[in-house]
């Protein structure tokens, strides 16, 4: 019996204390929970998050950082929604994820706040991405686009013009290369690590070459389209461990805007962040030397960007969405956007942002950015987008890896798949 | 008076077997119960509908998981091998007197006490294609002949493998030294004695007594070896080319980047269920041995 009552007695000491924790909630402000991942300008955005707590002294703005890589952001973020998570308000959402929240029910439908008249202030690309079935679920922040970043001093040392053509591109840097002489010097560099970042870069030379993966209307899956092919065998044969180091394989950007900024590729392929810590002093050995324009293409075919960048999302379940959208209104401000394009080197997306003499004098560069901006081409749009990328990562990691792989033989292979996952989404009753 | 111990016994326990329940059955039944479910994340229209084994049929046909299943085995049986010869040596070294013993001791853990995720960082920069520690150890200045460790599929494994043994050889040499120190001193001054040399006395008193730790030391490292994750995760994330997808990665990837709940949780109650038959293997083996080692 004592020890009945010894246990009662510690369940109750618990019970209290807990109960005490949540009654001593309601008088401070309200805490909005901005779930985001590890930014590179963390005081930039510490500033921005400061001056909103300024002008908003009911609401407190509680950072959790997440992982930097997309995909084990989305893993998190979808993990705590999926569980109706309400202690996460406010979240990034990458490009590719409006259709999936927005069919999962996890991001808050903002059609009654972000009104259409409002949706024309931004940049059509990303308005699009955000839109699912009609109805808008996040607020771009930022634009991102594939860019193609080059060191301007050492073409013009050689008399060349920034290359339209990917085969320009390689005889550029053959010349480069002999004239210069410097030990691991290399001609160009990317993300080709087994990750997201890897899709954004092969898509981009699939595009320019007339190419596509997925056919949006009918969902037919093309990668065995002697486009598509050609492009991956390119990539195999003349880039990676030619033009670019093997070890590109196991890059994401950081580790190959290094190497760029370290002096040691000549051409780059990049988001637009990538601009600002180049042309660092503090960080870069090239500031000062990058020029920067829109991906090569393949004789006869356009250029194409990836689209990326990120939008604000609010979760469905969050008891704080009016709060949350102040924040998010505020995050997505032309004042906001201002900032984070002057001090952060983030793309706005907002047309106005691009008009303001400030930005147009301190970040020339920006408008360099806008030819690329109008290139840009979603990744396949689709709620089970996740599993097309794992298995177009692992078809396109196979196809550059093995040099004299069966290029043909495993786009079958990975069509069939994909298609079956098509075939789940369409399995949705209307 | 023995019943109402009994009962003080039980209260006792109660905190123990609660948390045990809760943190242990709970999450296996709960896996097993999602293995039998279409549970797609993303497409919550499609509800959860019970699909009997249909998850376990298509994982026996999945090339994939097949391909992944190889590597870890692969993985498991270099890595416990090593671990197990390292070790061994590592305890030898150890168990013998002399100055700064104590220390050395102390040394021969840190690799086991850093935790992973950590020293698996640590690894990708040494094995780093531009600056890693490890080129420039090999070829010195003359970057060129660098090799991208993780890079090229056989050498990502084999990167992941070493970083493996470094970091738990030490827990191997842990098990066998408290195997090593239960041998009574007499029996190898009586194989000196009896005109032993140094091998003599290793093979024929050392090495039978110390097996029984060191089936313990193998049992420890199998199990853990095949659940191999955070090293993958962390230095490729499975690239290039599937050449390091453990199956545990591969699990992790269906359940939480795709959503796949119901066929993530197959892969793992399958794990689940090789370690469980691999644990009582070994357990049966080890009794057995340490019967015959008491008579």
């Amino acid at each position: 019996m004592k020890t009945i009552k010894i246990m009662t007695i510690f369940l109750g000491i618990v019970v209290l204390s807990c109960t005490n924790v949540t009654s001593t909630w309601a008088e401070k402000p309200t805490n909005i929970v901005f779930l985001t991942w590890k930014p590179n300008q963390p005081e930039v955005w510490d500033t921005v998050i400061e001056s909103f707590h300024q002008k908003n002294p009911d609401i407190h703005i509680k950072v959790q950082v997440g992982p930097h890589s997309s995909t084990q952001y989305h893993a998190i973020v979808a993990q705590r929604l999926k569980n109706m998570d309400k202690s996460v308000d406010v979240f990034f959402m990458d490009v590719i994820w409006p259709p999936e929240f927005a069919n999962a029910g996890w991001a808050l439908d903002l059609s009654s706040k972000f009104s259409a008249e409002e949706q024309n202030k931004f940049l059509s690309g990303p308005i699009t991405a955000n839109t699912y079935q009609g109805k808008i679920y996040g607020v771009p922040c930022y634009l991102g686009a594939g860019l193609f970043y080059y060191r301007e001093d050492l073409l013009k040392k050689y008399h060349f013009k920034p290359p339209t053509l990917w085969k320009e591109m390689l005889k550029q840097g053959e010349v480069v290369l002999k004239g210069e002489n410097e030990q691991g010097l290399h001609i160009y560099s990317g993300q080709f690590k087994q990750y997201e970042g890897l899709v954004c870069n092969m898509m981009e030379f699939i595009w320019s070459n007339g190419g596509a993966v997925i056919e949006q209307k009918t969902g037919k899956v093309l990668l065995d389209d002697p486009a598509v092919v050609k492009s991956l065998k390119f990539v195999r044969d003349k880039i990676i461990a030619r033009a670019a180091p093997r070890g590109v394989i196991n890059y994401e950007e950081p580790e190959s805007l290094d190497l760029f900024i370290q002096g040691k590729t000549i051409f780059h392929r990049n988001w637009p962040y990538a601009w600002a810590v180049a042309n660092d002093p503090k960080k870069s050995k090239i500031a000062g030397k990058v020029g920067v324009g829109i991906i090569p293409a393949f004789q006869g075919h356009n250029s194409a960007s990836t689209l990326g960048g990120w939008q604000f999302g609010i979760n469905n379940y969050s008891m704080h969405a009016r709060e949350a959208w102040r924040f998010v209104q505020f995050m997505t401000s032309h004042e906001t956007q201002k900032i984070l394009a002057l001090d952060a080197g983030l793309a706005p997306t907002r047309r106005s942002v691009y008009q303001d003499p400030d930005v147009q004098e301190k970040r020339p560069h920006l408008n360099a950015f806008l030819p690329a901006f109008k290139n840009t081409r979603p990744r396949p749009l689709s709620p089970v987008y996740p599993m097309i990328s794992q298995e177009l990562q692992r078809f396109f990691s196979q196809a550059i890896t093995e040099s004299g792989s069966d290029i043909p033989g495993m786009a079958a292979v990975s069509s069939a798949r994909i298609e079956k996952f098509f075939a789940l989404g369409a399995m949705i009753p209307k | 008076m023995i019943r109402k111990d009994q009962h003080f016994y039980l209260a006792l326990l109660l905190p123990a077997i609660i948390v045990l329940l809760l943190f242990i059955a709970a999450p296996i039944i709960n896996s097993f119960f999602l293995s039998f479910h279409r549970i797609i994340i993303g497409l919550p229209q499609l509800k959860t509908p019970f699909v009997a084994l249909d998850n376990y049929l298509q994982l026996l046909k999945d090339p994939i998981a097949r391909h992944s299943f190889f590597i870890t085995i692969i993985f498991v049986a270099l890595t416990t091998f090593f671990e197990l010869l390292i070790g061994l040596f590592l305890a030898l070294l150890i168990h013998h007197r002399f100055p700064g013993r104590g220390a050395l001791r102390a040394c021969v853990l840190i690799p086991w006490a850093i935790p992973t995720v950590v020293s698996a960082q640590m690894w990708r920069y040494l094995f780093n294609d531009a600056y890693g520690v490890i080129n420039y150890m090999i070829f010195g200045a003359s970057t060129n002949s660098y090799i991208p460790w993780l890079a090229l599929s056989t050498t990502a494994l084999s990167s992941i493998i070493i970083a493996d043994i470094w970091k738990t050889s030490s827990f191997a040499a842990l098990l066998i030294l408290a195997g090593l120190q239960v041998i009574p001193e007499e029996l190898y001054q009586a194989a000196k004695v009896d005109g032993a040399i140094a091998w003599q006395r290793f093979r024929h008193v050392t090495w039978p007594l110390i097996r029984p730790a060191l089936l313990i030391a193998l049992l420890f490292r199998t199990i853990d070896a095949f659940r191999v994750f955070d090293l993958a995760f962390v230095m490729t994330q499975g690239g290039p080319a599937d050449a390091t997808n453990v199956l545990q990665l591969y699990g992790y990837k269906k359940m939480f980047v795709e959503g796949w709940m119901g066929y993530g949780s197959a892969v793992s109650v399958c794990i689940f269920i090789i370690v469980l038959v691999i644990a009582v293997a070994y357990v049966r083996m080890v009794g057995r041995r340490l019967l015959e080692a008491n008579v």
